[in-house]
């Protein structure tokens, strides 16, 4: 096929809807002789003509108007998409504000809703007025139609009734007579048939159609249509087929597309990487001119690197794919999902994250006057660890310059600061928030999940896993709840199978494997934790805690050469993790470099000071610094620490324990066997501390009954006050209360009372 | 004139009695308003002052003051409240309370949320006591058992906070306490009753966290606040643990706390005062004046008389204090308070019949009060059935799991029944909630004595010891320990104590032949002699009252004594051998035969 033909690889597929590739052979009676030429100025023809069919009706032309004005806007084409008019509400108002709309606005409730109830719900019963408007629509939206198809690959379904609704925007009357579907060509009016019921997802009526117009024409286009049908229909094979026969992946870069899309969806992933091809080939042919062109749609190149991506993901070849992913956003920004992919999988460390985003090749120029918003859309998606001062800033311009306080991502992010924040009851409450409007959105649901984990809240973790089992049996999300239960309520051995079949349906879910690798190491079983977290560090190298986790491993085997190991991974990844400079600290204590584990945990201090004091990450380093201290035979101040941990914190027996060791340090006997015994009944079988007991009481035989003895000094205390008593022992006093000839005596005991006492006693 | 400007503060102390009552009723801190109007209606009623007009017209200017700064809106919220939480409903009065910036309703919110914790938490203790064993399981805020290993014990810390919505605990409590206190930074008095609410309930949050020292000072500040608040003063007694303590407390109280009258003449000061001398005696003659002072303003109170016994019982007066209680119970028959300490004296006493009667009355008045199980209780164990008792007991832990006499005499019952594990258990209950109980030291003691753990045992007759350093009892016991031990030295020094302590010429007997073995022990021959003829002495100024050790220090005399070749002593000694085991009179007779054969 002509280079004419086949869209450029610089070009989004805007350019091959069925009608616009018609222009080799097959014009459009109404665009003959027009759509000559370069795509810009197929594209041009397009506006032209609505603004002149809008002319053509007087009472219309206002409404067309916006579109006419942006005849040389990068957008023109755009104005009524469906992306324009998500994206502004305001012009969408106009442009659908449509004559039909308003013959029958006295019915409808008015405005975009009314449209689109009316069509949605009459779609196929709607008058033939209605038909033609819709060929009209075809015609001038192709990135609608091919927007909405990589949108189905991805499981969004764009709702059905929109796009119809854009086909009433168009005047419903023949006025314009080019449109009149009477002057289309047979084949032409089966093929607006086909689009038809492909949008309404009447996939049997679309292969029917599409199945006899390629029989008739025999254009590759029609077979890419065919194809496209059997795609959205879930024949993969049936779409492979028909896409190998004729040689059409080898001439169509749509079609090859398309076929790489199909073998990724039956898991062929070397097929399909065979015809993606390994890397790039376009990545040195990047001259300015491509460059510069720009349709407003998404660059196929850029979805076929994605594309590559997944495929090398999948793969488990995270290094490749990470680079694919890179290049599908540095060639196009708008590919949401290649970013998405990198920042959601954690591909990229905190650092590259930023690094992407900061390095110039990114271009946002692109989206002009979207710029601004979508950049900042993209810093509040990156890691949190990183840059709150700019990630805050970007909150805010979005909030006060585009009015998006209350999208979910804004939301998201706040979630997420919360999150590695560790403030979870916040958190919690700001999912509840988020999931109020979208009760099942994947992106909070995992945060909302740990953060029930967090705070122990086990019912309502059990009706939300519920709820997900019901609703979304496939989702790993689903099971990744379930298993959080299970943890919860403590029966690991169920957390762990549910955790494997989480990530079973998705292996890139990173909390599942986390998760996974957690039931062993609960369960004690060193060698398959270990296993877990270093195949879940090989799957998320974007992530710290893998390793952080490894470390842990090899630190409670003790071996602490290779803990350090992990932990300097970690460290380079994510250096500000509280939690992770804690381990060091707790690392580089057991290796006896007291001084190195302090200043480690005062770092992880200084990183988690903003929290509130009393949640369990600042108790644990708070315990471990006590720890430090004593070791460094600091007694004063870790008797401090540890005081502060008793208060902040619940009673702890190990914590008694240290402090009982810490005052016969400091030689308080009386108070050590306190605390030491404090710590045996919170926990009997504390064995150090039932040792250091010994020890103390042993101490307290052969401690004189000097008269530093509290003993002593208690007994002179009393005596004091009873030397009057002990006077008037043996004569007993009656003396006489005023109000009341009541007699109150101070006797001795008696001889017999002394003996009951004792009895009562033994 | 005297007269006059003694009935003004009477006429003072009566009208803030009548306003802190109406008070604490209003804010539902029950026992202080009981207290209060049980003071109040204790009072000396002179007809004249009592009913003049001036007090009406006092009663409606409180009524305009006490608003308490509500407005319109914020009153209509506190009936609700006030009507939510009377009908036990905390978790809604707190819910419908959230976000109240009065300080009055701050408190009610947060006191009713504490409530519904309490409530809670003692609904899981109680399952533990009815179904597991007592013995096994430890209770304080979460329950988790004792053998559980450490990780087994963080996660059921972590699903015990695990019911559902946010639930609050005495931590979350105390820091939105403290973030309120913070945020409003009054003036101390112009917080009036408010802050003094609020002071007491943090004081409580922290006392409940083991903070004991923080706890006294937050105590201190809301009775600066507010003085007639009788369970505070309670609280804040309970928060000392030794009597030094309470020196320093009273000294402080005494010089440097301001209360909202002068501290001197404050007679809610006089009440703490006694209150304290029953807990830890002290200065007597004191004692004597305030007592006499309170006894002359309330002469029909019968928390004073009830105090008044409790002093007699302490100071083990049981006569008296037997006399005290049958005067109570007469005057206020249906007031349960302190009547489980009358079953104890009767207990003591032997007199089953007159608690036989006190127990059917007590479950006539009400079943279900800690107080009346604990008399069933002692009743149960006055007829020999520990069984049935140790369920009584286990019963009163359950209504007031507080309840510290009902852990000890438990421990006792465990010991009659010879289950020292299951003794220690209670008993360690009983020192956690009260450390000052020495009678639960004394049988930690004695438990750990027959469990051969004569460390601990002797770590605990410390304890004992410390908190009576006059009674014979814990030296001895302490003595015999440290003999065990095998530190002598300390052992004599604590069994002359005892001796020094000893009122009763019986039991020296006992002490004073231990001393001679000891000194025997310690090869101090001359000092043993001293005290074996010591110990002879005593039986002869006691007329015929013999006991074992007299025959062995004879015995012991008799050999010493030939050894030293005076064979004359040593007949008359071993002919005093009167009885013992028949070994040993066979050995005085011998002895006997031999000097007789050398002196002749």
């Amino acid at each position: 096929m002509s280079s004419t033909g086949t869209p450029t690889q610089h070009n989004s597929t805007l350019a091959i809807s069925p009608f616009v590739s018609g222009r080799n052979g097959r014009y459009n009676a109404s665009q003959a002789g027009r759509a000559e030429g370069d795509r810009e100025r197929d594209r041009d023809p397009n506006t032209q003509q609505l603004a002149a069919g809008g002319n053509g009706e007087d009472f219309r032309s206002q409404e067309w108007n916006p579109a006419g004005l942006e005849h040389n806007h990068p957008y023109g084409s755009l104005a009524n998409s469906p992306l324009v008019q998500k994206t502004n509400p305001n012009i969408a108002a106009n442009s659908l504000a449509t004559p039909h709309h308003h013959v029958t606005a006295n019915t409808n409730h008015g405005g975009l809703i009314g449209s689109i109830s009316k069509n949605g719900l009459f779609g196929s019963a709607m008058p033939s007025t209605l038909r033609k408007v819709s060929l009209q629509r075809e015609y001038r939206d192709p990135l609608n139609t091919k927007t909405r198809e990589t949108h189905i690959e991805s499981g969004i379904h764009e709702p059905m009734s929109t796009t119809t609704t854009l086909t009433t925007t168009t005047t419903a009357t023949t006025s314009t007579a080019e449109f009149d579907i009477s002057e289309l060509s047979s084949i032409e009016k089966l093929r607006l048939w086909r689009h038809d019921a492909l949008m309404q997802h009447l996939y049997k009526t679309a292969e029917f159609v599409a199945n006899k117009i390629y029989t008739l024409t025999g254009d590759p286009n029609d077979a890419f249509w065919l194809a496209q049908v059997y795609f959205s229909d879930g024949s993969y094979v049936r779409a492979i087929d028909l896409l190998s026969r004729d040689m059409l992946d080898s001439t169509s870069i749509m079609c090859r597309y398309l076929k790489a899309r199909c073998l990724v969806k039956l898991q062929k992933y070397d097929e399909a990487l065979d015809i993606v091809g390994e890397c790039n080939p376009f990545s040195s042919a990047s001259d300015e001119e491509a460059k510069k062109e720009t349709d407003g749609g998404i660059k196929l190149e850029s979805s076929l690197c994605y594309l590559r991506g997944i495929i090398y993901s999948a793969q488990n070849n995270f290094a490749k794919a990470k680079e694919s992913f890179k290049e599908a956003v540095l060639v196009d920004v708008k590919n949401f999902e290649a970013f998405e992919e990198l920042t959601s999988k954690n591909l990229l460390t905190p650092r590259e994250e930023w690094d992407l985003l900061e390095s110039l090749t990114l271009d946002f120029s692109i989206l002009d006057d979207n710029q601004d918003m979508v950049k900042n859309l993209y810093i509040i998606r990156l890691s949190k660890y990183l840059n709150e001062d700019k990630t805050c800033e970007s909150r805010k311009q979005l909030i006060e310059e585009h009015n998006l306080a209350s999208n979910v991502d804004i939301l998201v992010s706040d979630v997420e600061t919360l999150y590695t924040k560790c403030k979870f009851s916040e958190c919690l409450n700001f999912c509840e928030t988020i999931l109020e409007k979208d009760k099942f959105n994947a992106e909070v649901l995992p945060t909302y999940i740990a953060c029930f984990y967090e705070l122990g809240m086990r019912n309502k973790l059990f009706l939300l896993s519920h709820e997900l089992a019901e609703n979304f049996p496939k989702n790993p999300i689903t099971w990744f709840s379930v298993a959080t239960y299970y943890m919860v309520v403590n029966k690991i051995g169920e957390a762990r199978k549910y955790f494997s079949k989480s990530s079973i349906l998705d292996p890139n879910f990173a909390p599942s494997w986390l998760g996974f690798a957690h039931t062993y190491s609960m369960e004690g079983e060193q060698d398959q934790a270990v296993s877990a977290y270093s195949t879940a560090a090989r799957f998320f190298p974007g992530i710290h805690l893998p390793n952080l986790f490894l470390g842990m491993q090899y630190m409670s085997m003790n071996t602490l050469s290779l803990a350090e190991e992990y932990f300097t991974l970690a460290y380079d990844i994510c250096p500000q993790d509280p939690l992770l400079l804690n381990e060091m600290g707790v690392m580089f204590f057991k290796r006896n470099e007291l001084q190195k584990s302090k200043r480690y945990l005062k770092k992880a201090l200084e990183a988690i000071i903003e929290l509130d004091s009393t949640s369990r990450t600042f108790v644990s380093i708070q315990i471990n610094l006590a720890h430090a201290y004593r070791k460094m035979g600091d007694y004063e101040r870790a008797i401090k620490c540890f005081k502060f941990v008793l208060e902040v914190s619940g009673k702890d027996s190990d914590i008694y324990c240290s402090l009982g060791f810490l005052y016969l340090k400091t030689k308080q006997l009386q108070k050590a066997i306190d605390h030491l015994h404090t710590a045996l009944s919170l926990s009997s079988t504390n064995h150090v501390a039932q040792e250091l007991l010994l020890h103390a009481l042993e101490l307290n035989v052969s401690i004189t009954l000097d008269s530093d003895h509290p003993l002593v000094v208690n007994a002179q205390i009393h005596e004091a006050h009873a030397n009057i008593y002990s006077s008037r022992k043996r004569a007993p006093l009656i003396f006489d209360s005023s109000a009341l000839n009541k007699k109150m005596k101070t006797s001795v005991s008696s001889q017999t009372n002394g003996e009951c006492e004792e009895m009562e006693i033994e | 004139m005297v007269e006059d400007s003694k009935n003004v503060s009477l006429n003072q102390i009566a009208s803030s009695l009548r306003k802190s009552s109406r008070d604490f009723s209003r804010w539902k801190l029950y026992k202080s308003s009981k207290w209060s109007a049980e003071a109040l209606v204790g009072m000396c009623v002179d007809d004249d002052h009592i009913q003049s007009p001036s007090v009406d017209a006092a009663i409606i200017r409180d009524e305009i003051e006490s608003n308490w700064n509500l407005s319109e809106r914020e009153n209509d919220l506190y009936l609700l409240a006030a009507s939510l939480f009377d009908c036990k409903e905390f978790d809604r009065c707190a819910y419908f309370l959230r976000g109240a910036t009065n300080p009055c309703l701050k408190f009610l919110e947060l006191y009713s949320e504490f409530l519904s914790w309490d409530k809670k938490t003692r609904a899981a203790m109680e399952d533990v006591l009815i179904t597991g064993k007592p013995s096994k399981q430890k209770i304080r805020g979460d329950v988790n058992t004792v053998d559980d290993d450490n990780s087994r014990d963080s996660n059921h810390a972590k699903t015990s906070t695990s019911g559902d919505e946010k639930q609050s605990n005495p931590s979350t409590i105390l820091k939105r306490l403290n973030s309120y206190l913070e945020e409003h930074r009054f003036a101390k008095y112009e917080f009036g009753i408010g802050g003094a609410l609020l002071y007491y309930l943090k004081g409580i949050l922290l006392k409940l966290d083991d903070n004991k020292s923080d706890a006294m000072t937050f105590f201190l500040q809301s009775l600066s606040c507010y003085s007639f608040n009788w369970t505070c003063w309670v609280e804040l007694l309970e928060c000392l643990t030794r009597s030094d303590e309470a020196l320093l407390l009273l000294k402080y109280i005494d010089e440097k706390l301001e209360l909202q009258n002068s501290t001197k003449s404050n007679v809610m000061v006089k009440f703490f005062k006694l209150a304290v001398f029953q807990e830890f005696s002290g200065n007597i003659e004191d004692f004597m004046d305030d007592f006499q002072y309170l006894h002359s303003t309330f002469p029909n109170f019968t928390f004073l008389k009830a105090q008044n016994a409790l002093i007699n019982y302490n100071y083990m007066d049981y006569l008296n204090s037997e006399s005290l209680f049958d005067q109570i119970v007469k005057s206020d028959p249906y007031r349960l308070d302190d009547l489980d300490t009358y079953s104890n004296i009767l207990y003591v006493m032997q007199k089953h019949s007159k608690l036989a009667y006190l127990a059917q009355f007590t479950s006539q008045v009400d079943k279900f009060r800690p107080e009346t199980c604990c008399i069933v209780a002692n009743y149960y164990s006055a007829r020999q059935e520990p069984e049935k008792s140790i369920m009584y007991f286990r019963r009163a832990l359950t209504l007031n799991k507080n309840c510290t006499s009902a852990w000890t005499l438990m421990g006792h019952e465990f010991v009659e029944l010879k289950n020292s594990h299951a003794a220690i258990e209670c008993y360690r209950r009983a020192v956690d909630m009260n450390a000052k109980d020495f009678k639960a030291w004394y049988g930690l003691g004695q438990a750990y004595e027959v469990l051969d753990m004569h460390l601990y045992s002797l770590y605990y007759f410390q304890k004992a010891c410390t908190l009576k350093p006059l009674d014979r009892r814990m030296w001895q016991a302490l003595a015999a320990c440290y003999s065990k031990i095998g530190n002598r030295q300390e052992a004599i020094n604590c069994y002359e104590r005892a001796l020094q302590l000893s009122v009763n010429l019986e039991q020296d007997t006992h002490l004073l032949f231990r001393l001679a073995e000891l000194y025997e022990q310690i090869r101090d021959t001359e000092n043993c002699r001293q005290f074996m003829i010591r110990c002879v002495d005593v039986e002869k100024s006691s007329e015929g009252l013999v006991s074992d050790e007299t025959a062995k220090a004879l015995l012991w005399l008799a050999r010493f004594e030939t050894q030293r070749k005076n064979y004359e002593e040593a007949y008359n000694y071993a002919i005093g051998v009167s009885h013992g085991s028949s070994q040993e009179i066979e050995e005085a007779r011998a002895i006997a035969r031999e000097c007789r054969a050398k002196i002749q």
